[in-house]
């Protein structure tokens, strides 16, 4: 049992260990690690107490670090190894491992296992760069243990976690989509929002038995160390007339360690139970069925709007690039008509965040669509669209993303428009796009244009002209990019 | 050996992937012939235990796949249609896991049916740099890998050049004289050299099963694409 658990978890491991993407994503968490730690000569701190900023020493960098660190694995680890059940049945290698006997259990232990097993290996990279971080900016000295013991306390709840929970979702039939994608953004916001709040407004430090991220807990052992609530983790201003605070780390007492292992066993054995039970062990009838249900609810919905859109279908001669652009707008319109009722929607609730997030899953998948349908040859053999391909999908998802912001008309808000467009054409997969698009705009809803450098749709309306014209040209830098690969 | 008894697989909306297929396989080639759609895929997924019969019985030397699947699983060798494979790995390394999952403890063995499919060579070059035909000789190497008692290859041909289809035919004929090996083509002439019986299925029923040239001989034809083509009619 042990070898066959073995040899699935080595084998995912090698699968995404040897993938580009791998290296790109752990590049881009160590620059992070660098843009978290900043300077204090730039007037920005890691971690700041009551105002104060805390001494660069290795006790603040390893807990604020491993804490923002657990925030990436729940976030972005989530959408990084949710693909391990799913790359079997796509690959219909599954049909190969369900005919051996393998037991199904097994099954969902090794991709738990390799889930674990690659999740632990970034979050240990994210620590010894956050050690380099302690000799970079160098304020005291470097002491692994104290790194080894604060990471050793928050990030194995959240690494197993995220593990589990991904293997339950790619079970679930329902969960398995896209709607899983987005539905997971924010039910983990949600729950480590709901457990923080309740241990530090109500005390009520049962909660934090529930927290993998361990927010709430630090929150609470912190709050009562410093003897203050105003504790902030993640660069941001300081006042340089308060003295640094010597920060030492969390402190290992009974209850705070019996919170940590209850998130870290407690939670995730459920969650592999429930995935068993719906596991379809590569059945191709289970399988037909959960593909179905996964489109049930929307499939109705589009059946229900379809006469909405039919007239869609009379497509332009597509003599040109922009009306193929068009036609393929339609297209997407023709097979989603949900999204003629969201661009609607958005236009009545005369909400901006809210019109750039619908407009951001409307059109994630209009760039990668064609690969994933097996059409990509087909197209590439009509006119231009081989050698047009980024600035076809381009004309293609601003029409859609038009729909949605012009009710918005403001330079700030095109510009936005077309960064957002540029991105889902850009990125490889729309499962990065989303994390990425929903990651960046909860950072810029929650800063509620306190910083106007990120308010990319000009949701507040505190962004200068500059700002529009920046997230335009990294906008076109990204298409141009794209543009360049792809003609490779 | 492989014992069908009445199986059947109706689908949720009623209709029949395959209907009351009864069949007694002991040992050799079987050639299963039927045109797309005719229920052959369906067939060798229950006997892969892949999927369930919905009615009737499939028996492995007397065990009852539905209630013991393992029985057969760890003497099976499986190719389906259209399979996959990792492309980050190399041959050598999928080949050690598919062995891991069958429990083949002999490491040998994955050296020994790489050399068998001719991809020794390129045993540690990445499967995602292959050609389709190679990509094919890995998946022949994984279904033999543990040295099966029972190989269900799914249109084994698909993509292979001539010269490859017929070291495949081949290497099936010689399996097929100690064991039993279930073939399923649309292509007849696959088949016809090496099958010892020929199955032939329509819209989810075997409508005949007989030696090829029993089969010939019903027919009152000459070569066994005209029987097939007659038993179509």
């Amino acid at each position: 049992m042990r070898e066959r658990i073995a040899a699935i978890a080595l084998a995912d491991a090698r699968i995404r260990f040897r993938r580009t993407s791998t290296v790109v994503v752990f590049l881009l968490l160590s620059a992070i690690a660098y843009v978290w730690v900043p300077a204090p000569s730039t007037g920005r701190a890691l971690m700041r107490i009551g105002g104060a900023r805390a001494l660069y020493n290795s006790a603040a960098i390893a807990m604020a670090t491993a804490i923002l660190g657990t925030l990436f694995i729940g976030i972005a680890g989530f959408y990084v190894v949710s693909n391990a059940v799913r790359r079997d049945a796509q690959s219909r290698v599954g049909a190969i491992i369900a005919a051996t006997p393998l037991r199904s259990g097994e099954y969902i232990a090794g991709k738990f296992l390799g889930n674990v097993l690659f999740l632990t290996t970034f979050f240990f990279g994210f620590m010894l760069v956050s050690m380099a971080m302690v000799i970079v900016r160098g304020e005291a000295p470097l002491e692994p243990w104290t790194f080894v013991v604060q990471y050793l306390l928050l990030a194995p709840p959240p690494i197993l976690f995220v593990s589990a929970l991904a293997i339950l979702f790619e079970c679930v039939p329902w969960l398995s989509g896209r709607f899983g994608d987005v539905a997971y953004f924010f039910l983990f916001l949600m729950s480590m929002g709901i457990t923080t709040a309740a241990v530090v407004a109500g005390g009520m430090t049962w909660a934090s038995y529930f927290d993998p991220s361990g927010l709430s807990a630090v929150t609470a052992q912190n709050m009562a160390m410093l003897h203050t609530q105003a504790i902030a983790i993640g660069a941001g201003p300081f006042d340089p007339h308060k003295p640094p605070i010597v920060y030492p780390g969390l402190s290992i007492d009974a209850a705070f360690v019996a919170q940590r292992l209850a998130a870290m066993l407690l939670i995730p054995l459920p969650l592999l139970v429930l995935a068993r039970v719906s596991f379809h062990r590569f059945d191709p009838v289970r399988v037909r069925v959960a593909a179905k249900a996964e489109r049930r609810w929307l499939g109705r919905l589009n059946v229900l709007l379809k006469p909405l859109t039919r007239a869609l279908l009379r497509m332009p001669s597509a003599r040109s690039l922009p009306l193929a652009a068009v036609a393929d707008a339609q297209l997407t319109l023709a097979s989603a008509p949900w999204i003629a009722i969201a661009i609607v929607a958005a236009a009545a609730a005369r909400n901006r965040p809210f019109a750039f997030l619908a407009m951001a899953i409307a059109i994630a998948d209009i760039a990668t669509r064609d690969v994933r349908a097996n059409t990509i040859a087909m197209l590439y053999a009509a006119p231009r669209l081989r050698e047009h391909f980024v600035a076809w999908k381009a004309m293609s998802a601003a029409i859609i993303a038009l729909a949605f912001v012009i009710t918005y008309p403001s330079l700030a808000t095109l510009a936005g428009a077309f960064f957002t467009v540029a991105a889902a054409v850009a990125l490889p997969s729309p499962k990065a796009f989303i994390v990425l698009f929903l990651s960046f705009w909860y950072v810029v809803v929650n800063d509620k244009g306190a910083t106007p450098a990120l308010d990319f749709g000009g949701f507040y309306g505190k962004a200068p002209p500059s700002v529009a014209l920046t997230y335009a040209a990294i906008g076109s830098a990204m298409l141009a990019i794209a543009a360049l690969t792809r003609r490779r | 050996m492989l014992e069908l008894d009445s199986v059947s697989k109706r689908y949720r909306a009623g209709n029949y992937g395959v209907r009351e297929v009864s069949l007694a396989l002991t040992g050799g080639v079987v050639g299963l012939l039927g045109p797309n759609g005719a229920g052959k895929s369906t067939l060798m997924q229950m006997i892969a235990t892949i999927t369930r019969p919905t009615a009737g019985r499939i028996l492995w030397r007397g065990e009852d796949l539905a209630k013991n699947p393992d029985a057969l699983r760890a003497r099976l060798g499986y190719l389906p249609q259209d399979f996959g494979v990792y492309d980050n790995l190399t041959p050598e390394e999928f080949l050690g896991y598919i062995a891991a999952l069958k429990g083949v403890r002999d490491r040998a063995r994955i050296g020994a049916m790489l050399e068998a499919v001719n991809l020794h060579s390129v045993a540690r070059r990445p499967i995602g740099g292959f050609s389709g035909g190679m990509k094919q000789r890995v998946g022949i190497a994984q279904a033999l890998i543990n040295d099966p008692d029972l190989v269900i290859v799914d249109e084994p041909t698909a993509g292979l050049d001539p010269e490859e289809r017929v070291r495949f035919r081949d290497m099936l004929a010689e399996i097929g004289l100690g064991k039993l090996v279930i073939l399923s083509t649309h292509i007849v002439s696959d088949v016809e050299s090496i099958a010892t019986q020929i199955a032939v299925m329509r819209e989810g029923r075997v409508i005949a099963l007989a030696a090829p040239e029993e089969l010939l001989a019903q027919t009152e034809c000459a070569r066994l694409e005209a029987a097939y083509l007659r038993l179509m009619s």
